[in-house]
């Protein structure tokens, strides 16, 4: 392993035979040290793929996957590279989303256990948990076309929302005559719920010494002791169904028909430019607007209880949103490679996009200050607000970690921690949880994952975001 | 009792749905299984809508069922309407099949997890040197592991799969199989020395078969535990009636170093049998008396 900086390391193309480019790993030396070494293997397995460009990149809350790492970032060659499932994930577009309040911890505190008990009742959780949107299968491929202006259009949110949104709340050329029935019939009940495994909701508190770049979290709405709500949750059912459809679709075409080897099945792809390529680009966009939809429902579940407990209206709490940001996704843009502008398709695994300041997009209210990055930290450490920079342009395609990482198996995890005794010390420290099971808490315990101050101190000494502000949580629904 | 509820997991296209179809076939017992989608496994019926779960029921009185709603309230539709003997779940048809086969007995206290089946096939585990994230945690989380497809790699490559397959999970038993060709009832436990006959005229691994021990004493729980954790590997399942001292009598079900005890009710009877299923273990009849008399001499 190469050092490049103390917190940029590569493996060189000699590692592996059939390596393309190098692989680069943005780490502080004790996050590499612990870095679990099945992400080599796969970080390099990815330097195989036909037209990746320049290195593949794992961010330092990588950890291993369905054949990419989480956390994972291969920019491909849009003309005769490939597009892969696995470097996108199940979860598609499962992402973050940051809403403020003017509310302080002190007006909060008194309601918090009713709020969260509420809010746990308006955004269900748990696999297979169904939410309030009744769509008939044809007003479900409409709206997936659509994304969060759907939601908007239908009265569950605000205007404002959407150019508050990745790609303004759609990423345009959905295509839901690119996704199957099967995949409709797990989409269509579950818009507006959280899910299981890693995902929440959480009520959380900015405190004053925890504010790192004063002028840009005054631009972006933040004060010291306010209460924030951050959400993490994505496709469901549905993003699950179109990559397992996809997978299928690849697996039988890309040996026989395309040529193209792998190294472990886990990659299958197809070539971006192929029939099946663009049907499965066309079919995860329609993924990414279901999760944006899922979002904005939650959103708009959070302004009713805030409104119904603190007897206002949601204008007048404050309620607006900072942004929310997608971590599994695949995304045609604009990067410059070798000198020279270029179309290529970015895929980010459990990693964000960190566009630098005055990049296409961005809202003219805080375009200056480049794009907010929310990071979701565990249950018990901590998520921060970051900013994208002008470095991460030139290093990561424009791309930052996603969370802290876990650090060890869900199954392992259960074993060592027990989530009864999780909630009972989280609540003494100040931290009210509502779960649907205790080993799913379990499951999330701080200790599963990486020191969220050590991954956002990587990134942030590597260049390629910001840090702005950290927030502590007091409440959580997990799902 | 409670109802035993396996997981059925393998990677696209490793032969699942062979094995689901081969079960529904074969099986004696009314088995309930979970799939994503009906059309998958090729069945025709008559599509009973429920809340949570529609199903479609078969001759010979298995039900498949295909999710609709949430995966808990839907075993509760399914052990309600249907009564199965056993259900099988298959995991593509789940958004987390991680999440749902270690919560399923704390979230779910009508049923028990039997066991977690995965399929592997042996030429895609040759075809691409390196075993994928999502792969290696289907094989970890294995009891038994279905070696299937053997017909499309030759020997001495099955021999280097299951090599790596113990590397990743050492203490699963595993079975090779061609066309997911396998006795349902042996996956399930569910066979006696009645079937062991049955078993022996299908075509299957004639390595396989078993013993029964007559308890006629109370055991003490620690003892249990002791005897159980020193079963040897090539024991694949355990199971019968047991009478534990203080705390009555308890059904018994041991599968691959793993198990669970679950009050019956009743008082101690005579005659108890625990029957034990595995690779030659025969062989092991001796070793595993002994310990077990060593434990119910404990005072």
């Amino acid at each position: 392993m190469k050092k490049i900086s103390d917190v940029v390391w590569e493996i060189p193309k000699s590692y592996k035979a059939g390596m393309l480019t190098p692989a680069r790993i943005i780490a502080t030396k004790k996050i590499l040290q612990e870095m679990d070494e099945q992400v080599y293997e796969q970080l390099t397995n990815v330097a195989t793929l036909p037209g990746l460009i320049n290195h593949a990149l794992c961010m330092p809350d990588g950890h291993s996957g369905y054949g990419f790492p989480i956390g994972g970032v291969a920019a491909m060659d849009a003309e005769n590279g490939v597009i892969s499932p696995g470097g996108i994930g199940f979860d598609i577009n499962c992402g973050m989303r940051l809403v403020l309040t003017n509310l302080t911890a002190d007006d909060v505190k008194p309601h918090l256990k009713k709020l969260v008990d509420e809010l746990y009742l308006k955004v269900p959780a748990g696999v297979g948990s169904k939410g309030f949107v009744k769509l008939s299968h044809n007003e479900f491929k409409e709206a997936v076309e659509m994304g969060a202006k759907w939601c908007v259009e239908k009265g569950y949110g605000w205007e404002e929302d959407l150019r508050r949104i990745e790609e303004d709340g759609c990423m345009e050329g959905a295509d839901s005559s690119k996704i199957s029935i099967r995949s409709i019939q797990r989409g269509v009940d579950q818009i507006g719920t959280l899910g299981s495994g890693n995902h929440y909701l959480e009520i959380q508190v900015v405190k004053p010494e925890f504010i790192f770049d004063k002028d840009a979290a005054k631009t972006l709405g933040i004060f010291p002791n306010q209460v924030v709500i951050m959400f993490h949750c994505g496709s469901r059912g549905f993003g699950h169904q179109v990559a397992t459809d996809y997978l299928q679709t690849f697996l039988s075409v890309m040996h026989s028909k395309y040529g193209i080897r792998i190294l472990d099945r886990e990659l299958a792809c197809a070539p971006f430019n192929s029939p099946e390529g663009q049907n499965y680009f066309a079919g995860m966009k329609c993924g990414v607007n279901m999760s944006f939809m899922n979002r904005q429902v939650i959103l708009h579940r959070i302004r009713e209880v805030f409104s119904s407990i603190f007897r206002s209206e949601p204008e007048d709490l404050g309620l607006h949103m900072v942004y929310d940001v997608a971590h599994n996704t695949a995304k045609l843009e604009k990067h410059t490679v070798n000198g020279e502008k270029k179309e290529v398709l970015v895929h980010r695994k459990g990693a964000t996009k960190a566009f630098g300041p005055n990049s296409e997009g961005l809202p003219p209210e805080f375009a200056k200050l480049g794009q907010p990055v929310i990071i979701g930290g565990s249950m018990e450490t901590g998520s921060y607000l970051l900013l994208g920079t002008e470095t991460a342009m030139k290093e990561s395609f424009g791309s930052t970690c996603h969370g802290s990482g876990r650090t060890m198996s869900r199954t392992r995890a259960r074993h060592l921690f027990r989530g009864d005794k999780l909630q009972r010390d989280m609540e003494q420290r100040g931290i009210y949880v509502k779960s649907v099971s205790y080993s799913g808490l379990a499951e999330e315990a701080g200790a599963a994952y990486k020191d969220i101050d050590e991954v956002v101190g990587a990134v942030d000494q590597a260049g390629i975001s910001k840090k702005v502000v950290r927030f502590i949580p007091i409440g959580n629904v997990k799902g | 009792m409670k109802t035993p509820v396996s997981i059925l997991t393998g990677y696209l296209g490793s032969g699942k749905t062979t094995l689901l179809r081969r079960i529904l076939n074969e099986t004696t017992k009314k088995v309930a299984v979970i799939i994503n989608e009906f059309g998958d496994i090729g069945i025709d019926g008559r599509v009973i809508k429920g809340k949570n779960v529609n199903m479609i029921e078969l001759t010979g009185g298995c039900v498949c069922c295909s999710l609709e709603g949430e995966f808990k309230a839907a075993i509760k539709e399914i052990i309600t309407k249907t009564n199965p003997e056993l259900i099988l779940v298959e995991t593509t048809g789940v958004a987390e099949p991680e999440a749902i086969a270690f919560d399923l007995e704390e979230s779910l206290p009508e049923v028990r997890l039997d066991s977690v089946i995965t399929v592997v096939d042996a030429d895609g585990i040759m075809m691409f040197p390196s075993i994928g994230h999502t792969g290696r945690v289907q094989i970890e989380m294995g009891d038994v592991i279905l070696v299937n497809k053997i017909d499309l790699v030759n020997p001495r490559d099955i021999i280097k799969v299951e090599k790596k397959l113990h590397e990743i999970n050492g203490k699963a038993t595993l079975f090779r199989t061609y066309k997911c060709e396998i006795d349902s009832e042996l996956l399930f436990g569910t066979y006696t020395t009645k079937t062991t006959e049955q078993m022996h005229k299908h075509k299957h691994d004639p390595k396989i078969d078993l013993f029964q021990i007559s308890v006629d004493q109370e055991i003490q729980r620690e003892g249990l535990s002791d005897f159980l954790s020193s079963l040897p590997r090539e024991v694949y399942r355990a199971k019968g009636l047991i009478v534990i001292k203080n705390h009555g009598l308890h059904l018994l079900n041991y599968v691959v170093g793993r198990w669970d005890l679950e009050p019956m009710p009743g008082n101690y009877s005579s005659g108890n049998q625990l029957v034990f299923i595995g690779e030659r273990v025969g062989s092991k009849k001796k070793v595993i008396t002994e310990k077990l008399n060593e434990v119910l001499m404990r005072k």
